[in-house]
């Protein structure tokens, strides 16, 4: 469980200040978008050195992960923040991966109890930056509860195949949701198990790999109380959701700047073309979305892990931040006209981004599936009949 | 509980309050003054006999009063003008708790409390300060705006009312008014009349808090498209305002308005609370029409959900952010995202209805058909979603004005229209 957040709602500290400007500043230095650009056409994973620097250097890796696991026992805010900054200038690679999804499940399952928790493991090595991870989880139900088919038998052996895992081909460690004999549940797997196939897939999002997972009789490890498993995932997914949700706002934050930026300074029939309400209101619905996703990513990392609340605030920002991303994004490539549809421009990095984020853990409409209970309060309170 | 009794036990509360120490303040004033009836309707849900008592003419304005005079209906109001100084969203603590008793101000009032109040504070005499804060505090007098003209809807500044000053320092206004919600009703109003024709259409206008009762004011009621007659065209024929009446330097007056439409814009899209909604109200009506079960509607119904609490998460966050500072252009971002998810209710609301809302007992009239009839006002009222989307892109974005080549020609030079 992340540390609590006490401060009111959006009641920012300087804390808060301090840690967007150091990591703003260490992107704009080391990973601009150009750089995510480079990385991309050069088939690269990731920047190793900048991966290493951020572990000991930012120690953003481990910047919400518990002391006790070599973390610096931040909040979910905090991390939302790094995110969010990462995600202005299109950080890709095993960061959310490792840190936003799969962290989230091993966190979820910690068991404090226990002797050789697999917490204890193998968090500080991701707070140290030696260990990425992925996470496998073929889809979710519309309550929230993975649906899967990969099946772990009573010793742990995993069989089944995940279609698109993020990061899936090269990540040191998968976080499988497999059902086992007590129902889903989350399973470590290492990535020279047997029997395990990782098969690179070409990916819409130039920034991030994929792979596709395939598990025959594979060992796996389960992660925490097997009984507990699907309520695992579901608070996994919960907080990743919000991570996801802050990435996305810093995308959609930077496409509007950019087409901002370019309508302020193109010319056409003698005007610069922001002077066009044709322009400038499409561009102003930009910036209603961004500060309607903007608060509906923060008020969910400001609510409490693990409560009703947070549950429904998370799935209400996943399911206004994806469709609203999608949007700015084509309404960037859209206002740029051609020199927006070229390769050579940043416009389409955000739309694929956009498209792939909003994939990542079940789509906008699945999110508003999930809201039915919390919009049915009032009917059922009412005493009429659901 | 009379008016005249004298109320010695004002609210104090500090401007760092967290909202537990608001609520436990307010609720134990409400405890110790709110009538026994009203609590007790209010527990029980009886909203009807709360309304009974709320618009009762004796009891109702006594309430205000003593609401008034506690500080309480005016939280970001200073003290030494009878409120509690708080930063806007320790306000909207007390403004949320007093609602939950029913016992907040009139949403009539908003014209009075919020603008005019807001107005005068920050641009009044100290003469304007003393002789219409009380009252305004205590919900004795009832204001309206008289800003648009017909010829003057999106493009205020381009407003024809006429101000002449006298040989005897008086004003002498000529010229008509229109969208005046309650004029018919009002005591006062805020008036924005052109002064110097000569100068550039910004520069030439002045505002001033006018007597309804002067003679030469006349209102009319206009019925809108949804059968009702809130808002009026006003007439103004050779009205004598004093200088005293005056808000604000002469041809300055622009600047006056700005700090009215703020308030506008900013008090346009609802509490700062995050809580149910009308998308609530429009679930649990789905579920008992039977169009719940209709999965197309039911996603239609989640995103409108989705976006009424984002909108208010929305809110929260401004309220937080401007603290006890002016609002900022910003209040237009949540203006329009308003009036787009009011009309997306306003059209859901009927497609709920077995008949769609197309006929009704007449003795039951129809929520859904009135809701669907008042959509298009969030969207036009207070400047409408295109002027937002100039105002959002203009100081929140940066980019360049709409062309106007007469911007700098004397008011009187220019094109029409």
């Amino acid at each position: 469980m992340y540390a609590e957040q006490r401060e009111p709602e959006f009641g920012w500290t300087d804390e808060h200040r301090g840690l967007r400007e150091t990591v703003r500043r260490v992107l704009a230095d080391r990973a601009p978008v150009s750089r995510a650009r480079e990385l991309a056409e050069a088939g690269e994973r990731h920047d190793p050195a900048l991966w290493s620097e951020l572990a000991e250097q930012v120690g953003v890796q481990g910047l919400a992960l518990p002391e006790r696991y070599g973390g610096f026992g931040g909040t979910l805010l905090d991390l939302a923040i790094v995110v969010e900054e990462m995600g202005r200038v299109l950080h890709g690679g095993p960061f959310l991966p490792t840190v936003g999804l799969a962290a989230p499940v091993l966190l979820a399952a910690d068991d404090r109890a226990a002797e050789s928790a697999p917490a204890a493991e193998y968090l500080p090595r991701i707070a140290d930056g030696s260990l990425t991870a992925a996470l496998a989880v073929e889809a979710w139900d519309d309550a929230g509860r993975p649906a899967v088919t990969v099946t772990a038998d009573a010793g742990g052996r995993l069989t089944g195949t995940v279609p698109v895992v993020l990061d899936g081909g090269d990540a040191d460690l998968l976080v499988v949701a497999a059902r086992g004999p007590a129902g889903p549940a989350p399973y470590l797997v290492d990535a020279g198990a047997t029997g395990l196939t990782r098969t690179p897939l070409e990916t819409l999002d130039l920034t991030r790999r994929a792979a596709r997972i395939t598990l025959d009789g594979t060992p796996g490890r389960a992660l925490g109380d097997p009984a507990r498993g699907g309520a695992v995932l579901a608070h996994a997914r919960a907080v990743a959701s919000v991570l996801v949700s802050a990435e996305q706002v810093g995308g959609m934050t930077a496409a509007t700047e950019l087409t901002a930026e370019y309508a302020r300074t193109r010319r056409q029939f003698g005007r610069l073309i922001g002077s066009f309400q044709g322009v400038k209101h499409r561009l102003a619905d930009m910036a209603v979305r961004r500060e309607m996703a903007h608060s509906a990513a923060y008020y969910a990392a400001w609510q409490e892990p693990g409560t009703p609340e947070f549950a429904q605030a998370s799935a209400i920002a996943r399911a206004y931040c994806g469709d609203a991303f999608l949007q700015t994004g084509l309404d960037t490539i859209q206002l740029h006209g051609g020199i927006g549809f070229t390769w050579e421009h940043d416009a389409h990095l955000y739309l694929r981004r956009a498209r792939a984020d909003r994939a990542l853990l079940g789509s906008p409409q699945l999110a508003r599936a999930e809201l039915v209970p919390a919009a049915l309060s009032r009917a059922t309170t009412e005493g009429v009949p659901a | 509980m009379t008016v005249t009794e004298p109320v010695t036990d004002r609210v104090t509360l500090a401007p760092e309050a967290t909202d537990a120490e608001i609520v436990a303040a307010v609720e134990a004033w409400l405890h110790a003054h709110l009538p026994e009836d009203w609590r007790a309707a209010v527990a029980r849900g009886d909203l009807a006999a709360v309304e009974a008592i709320r618009e009762d003419p004796e009891r109702g304005p006594a309430w205000f009063d003593l609401l008034g005079d506690s500080g309480l209906a005016t939280p970001t109001w200073p003290a030494e003008h009878g409120g509690l100084g708080l930063p806007a969203d320790r306000g909207a603590v007390v403004t949320e708790t007093l609602a939950r008793y029913r016992a907040e101000r009139h949403n009539r009032d908003f014209v009075g409390l919020v603008l005019a109040g807001h107005t005068i504070l920050e641009w009044g005499t100290p003469d304007q300060k003393a002789e219409r804060l009380p009252a305004l505090r205590r919900g004795r007098e009832f204001w309206c705006q008289l800003f648009s003209e017909p010829g003057a809807g999106s493009d205020l500044a381009g407003l024809t009312t006429r101000a002449v000053r006298q040989a005897d320092g008086t004003w002498l206004v000529n010229g008509q008014k229109v969208w005046n919600s309650y004029a018919h009703l009002a005591d006062f109003g805020l008036l924005m009349a052109r002064t110097d024709p000569n100068a550039p259409k910004h520069r030439g206008i002045t505002y001033f808090l006018l007597d309804m009762r002067t003679p030469g004011v006349e209102p009319r009621p206009l019925k809108q498209m949804t059968g009702n007659a809130e808002f009026n065209e006003t007439f103004l024929t050779d009205v004598v305002v004093p200088d005293s009446a005056r808000i604000g330097p002469v041809n300055q007056g622009w600047s006056v308005a700005i700090t009215t439409l703020m308030q506008e814009r900013n008090g346009l899209s609802g509490r700062p609370a995050v809580g149910e909604g009308e998308a609530d109200e429009l679930v649990a009506r789905a579920v008992g029409t039977g169009a719940w079960a209709d999965p197309v509607l039911r996603d239609r119904l989640l995103e409108a959900y989705v976006e009424e609490k984002v909108l208010q998460m929305t809110t929260v966050r401004s309220f937080v952010a401007s603290g006890a500072a002016a609002p900022t252009a910003e209040g237009s971002i949540r203006k329009l995202a308003h009036s787009v998810l009011a009309e997306k209710l306003g059209v859901l609301g009927t497609e709920l209805e077995p008949d769609g809302a197309v006929a009704w007992e007449p003795e039951a009239g129809s929520e859904a058909a009135d809701r669907f009839l008042a959509m298009k006002t969030y969207s036009i009222a207070g400047g409408t979603s295109e002027i937002q989307r100039n105002i959002i892109a203009e100081r929140v974005l940066g980019l360049p004005k709409d062309p106007d080549p007469d911007r700098h020609l004397p008011f009187a030079e220019r094109g029409r229209g």
